[in-house]
């Protein structure tokens, strides 16, 4: 047993209310630059969308993420030593700055220098990119409530696999639905990008799992952009270096949540250690699609269990961070409750950023202009819900819809069981059967109503203590450190050797 | 100099001061006399070293123009050059003839005129030291008998089919040059050089019997090319004798050809390059059809606009 500890989040889905203040406020931290201004390491997409970069799921296009070989190995799909020879010059399969989309402003100045004349002067769009004047066609978030769906929301690639019925009502009046899918880096524990990188730029950094690119080793191969099949690495053709999500790590050393997790208003993003066991990725990462999930959680160990903390601390991981390991949220979501599920798990990279799935209003029908929900209970009958089950089982369950019911249906008993506590209109008798279908026991109930709806601030983000001092230890003197540290410009990023 | 002699002195002193008593005068003498010593020895070596090197940089730098006793080849015998003209005027000419020519010197122009125009290269690595020994050594081997450089004895032997055989194939590299010498068609062609043409740095070989005024003036070029393209190449790597001649043979046979045509004129190489990328850009771009293209771009086209 290897045991690594690894900084992991749950974004509790149900909670989102797509208002991307997150987007903002990593916007305005680590993007607003040249050379950058389309990146966005946190973005906040509409589902059913194709999303940001246009169908970044659609790895028949992209080709992202692992493939199995068939002789027990896993490859890269996008690169390999002999595919890097001809594509020296250039790597295919790479969003263009179309598929993201063109950054723009407005002309502001003009409003102030117009010249006079018989109508009001307009702030016209200008590209980023160029400083001309642009048609505006799409933006990282175009298909955003609905804007665009005949295009972007039938074009999702979850929606294989759903009847052509299913689709249909997904854009027809009162069946109608979409929620909302914040994402960032996984900070994956097998992660594309860095197997990718010919430069070896890229690594996740041993104390944390974080995973980050070396802005002087960088040689702009843009593999990794290629590889990540969440798309979630960027090239900044400023600096000609490749940027991605760092989660914060400046603000995680200094105790303070990320960003994004920082600014969230619907209070849905919830952070803390996992321990898990490293011996094992290999091993994970090459199972069949349908044990993906279970097998990705069998990897995350107990943090009580005596014998893996034997370990970690053989591993070098401090007692504060197994104390943190102890009281995480994310382990709770992930592993007690078996309610937060990972993104396209079939991409192989382990992704260590769990998604809650959404609760969805059950589908309706207008036969003589008055609607009938097909379900009495507009809200609880996860069969019967406007997003299909299909539909998530193929974002959050690589195809397979019985851990998606299962994290769906423990929803719906807590909130029957808080209906029967506390509305009353439902019985204590049907709660409990209710509770019992799903696996839940009310003690239980109450500790995922708790964290969900009555969480603090320090329940939601449980960020370990960094000891920074210690993993710079390993690498350099630290007196020497000091000195080349801290405020003041220590040179940034810059194109070339 | 006075460091390096430090240890001879030395060692002098304290044996001369353990030995016996000296006087400061004596001390002094001994001293000199030493350092006299040791400077000659150095003068010495090297006058020697020079000297030695004086023949091998004649053969190398001047045969393949000159003899001494062996008439003209495309410069002129220097038999006796020392009675023809002073040493000054030599040693001048010698240190930058392009600049003596220019001058409008009167007997440079003649020599100049008698070698078809072809003026004496600036010699490589002429110092005023090695200037003189050159002299020196023209003057001594022009009163011997025979100088050792008279030039080499070109048999008149008729040339034979089997010797122009052999000089085209080395002409054309199927047989390899014995010291290991790049073949001719690397910077060369001839009237008959097959298909694609030889080289395009030197020039077309054709009729360069007639333009070397023969068998004899081709064969000493041929012992110590004098090009700045040939010298360095053929320097450590001579032909010998029999390949020589059987090169004379091959090229003493083209005259009357005319120089090849290049297989296409220069417009139409151009052309045809550029309906070869033309090609294969269209080739490619068939090849890699189902490449990697915009995916929102083919994703709008490709859905109806409707509702309006």
């Amino acid at each position: 047993m290897n045991v690594r500890s690894q900084v992991s989040m749950v974004f509790h889905l149900d909670k989102c209310i797509g208002c991307h203040t997150c987007s903002v406020a990593c916007k305005n931290i680590w993007t607003d630059r040249k050379g950058a201004e389309y990146m966005w390491f946190n973005n906040v997409e509409t589902k059913p969308g194709t999303g940001y970069p246009t169908k970044w799921e659609d790895q028949e296009k992209y080709k992202g993420g692992w493939e199995s070989n068939g002789n027990g190995k896993l490859d890269i799909k996008s690169t390999s030593r002999t595919k890097i020879i001809p594509n020296i010059f250039h790597n295919p399969h790479m969003p263009s700055m179309d598929d993201y989309y063109e950054p723009w402003t407005y002309d502001y100045q003009n409003l102030f220098n117009a010249p006079e004349g018989s109508d009001q002067p307009t702030a016209e769009p200008i590209s980023m990119i160029d400083g001309e004047k642009i048609d505006v066609q799409s933006g990282p978030n175009w298909d955003d409530d609905l804007g665009g769906s005949p295009i972007y929301a039938e074009n999702d690639p979850n929606l294989e696999g759903l009847t052509e019925e299913q689709k249909l009502q997904l854009s027809s009046v009162e069946r109608l639905v979409f929620f909302y899918l914040p994402r960032i880096c996984n900070h994956c524990l097998n992660p594309c990008c860095v197997a990718s990188c010919p430069s070896g730029a890229l690594y996740k950094r041993g104390e944390d799992g974080i995973v980050l690119i070396d802005q002087k080793k960088c040689r702009a191969w843009r593999s990794c952009v290629a590889a990540c099949p969440y798309k979630k690495t960027y090239f900044n053709w400023f600096t000609g270096k490749s940027e991605k999500c760092l989660l914060c790590f400046p603000r995680l050393e200094t105790g303070q949540a990320p960003a994004c997790f920082h600014s969230c208003v619907g209070r849905i993003r919830y952070l803390g250690v996992l321990l898990y066991d490293a011996d094992r990725i290999e091993e994970i990462a090459k199972l069949p699609d349908d044990e993906l999930v279970e097998g990705h959680r069998s990897m995350i160990l107990d943090p009580f269990d005596p014998e893996v903390i034997a370990n970690a601390k053989k591993s070098g991981i401090s007692d504060g961070v197994i104390e943190s390991a102890q009281r995480s949220p994310v382990y709770q979501f992930v592993v007690k409750w078996k309610i937060a599920l990972p993104p396209h798990i079939e991409y192989r990279t382990l992704p260590m950023l769990f998604y809650v799935p959404p609760m969805s209003p059950v589908q309706a029908s207008k036969p003589e202009d008055t609607i009938h929900h097909i379900s009495e209970d507009l809200f609880h009958d996860i069969d019967a819900s406007r997003v299909p089950m299909k539909f998530l089982a193929n974002l959050f369950g690589a195809g397979h819809e019985g851990v998606v019911r299962y994290a769906l249906r423990k929803q719906k008993a807590v909130r029957w069981h808080r209906r029967a506590e506390t509305v009353g209109d439902v019985d204590r008798a049907t709660a409990d059967r209710m509770l019992h279908e799903a696996n839940c026991t009310r003690e239980e109930a109450e500790e995922i109503y708790k964290l969900t709806s009555l969480c603090t601030f320090e329940d939601r983000f449980v960020i370990p203590p960094m000891h920074r001092e210690q993993a710079i230890e390993m690498m350099k003197e630290p007196h020497e450190h000091r000195t080349d540290a801290g405020f003041g410009f220590v040179g940034g990023p810059q194109r070339g050797l | 100099m006075q460091k390096v002699h430090d240890p001879v002195v030395l060692s002098t002193s304290r044996s001369s001061a353990t030995c016996y008593l000296v006087t400061s005068d004596r001390l002094h003498t001994v001293r000199l006399v030493a350092v006299a010593v040791v400077v000659f020895w150095c003068l010495a070596a090297a006058t020697t070293l020079l000297a030695q090197d004086t023949p091998d940089y004649f053969r190398q730098n001047c045969m393949n123009c000159h003899t001494i006793g062996g008439g003209r080849l495309t410069g002129p015998d220097l038999k006796d050059v020392t009675q023809r003209k002073d040493r000054e005027w030599l040693a001048n000419f010698m240190a930058n003839p392009k600049a003596v020519i220019d001058s409008g010197d009167p007997y440079a122009q003649k020599i100049f005129e008698e070698s078809r125009n072809v003026p004496m290269p600036t010699l490589p690595g002429l110092t005023k030291e090695r200037l003189e020994n050159l002299l020196d050594l023209i003057e001594a081997e022009s009163k011997l008998e025979e100088s050792q450089f008279k030039g080499l004895q070109i048999s008149n032997k008729p040339f034979t089919d089997a010797d122009r055989a052999l000089g085209r194939a080395i002409f054309l590299g199927h047989a390899k040059l014995e010291a290991g010498g790049t073949s001719c068609i690397s910077c060369h062609s001839m009237y008959d050089t097959p298909a694609l043409g030889g080289g395009r740095l030197g020039p077309d070989l054709t009729g360069i019997y007639e333009r070397l005024k023969g068998r004899k003036a081709l064969s000493a070029w041929l012992m110590a090319p004098g090009t700045e393209t040939m010298l360095p190449i053929f320097k450590n790597h001579p032909m010998t004798a029999d390949e020589i001649n059987a090169l004379a043979a091959y090229f003493e046979a083209s005259a009357g050809e005319k120089p090849a045509e290049p297989a296409a004129s220069r417009v139409a190489l151009l052309l045809m390059g550029l309906a070869g990328a033309a090609g294969l850009v269209f080739g490619f771009d068939a090849i890699w059809k189902r490449r990697f293209h915009s995916v929102r771009r083919t994703l709008v086209d490709a859905t109806p606009v409707r509702g309006h």
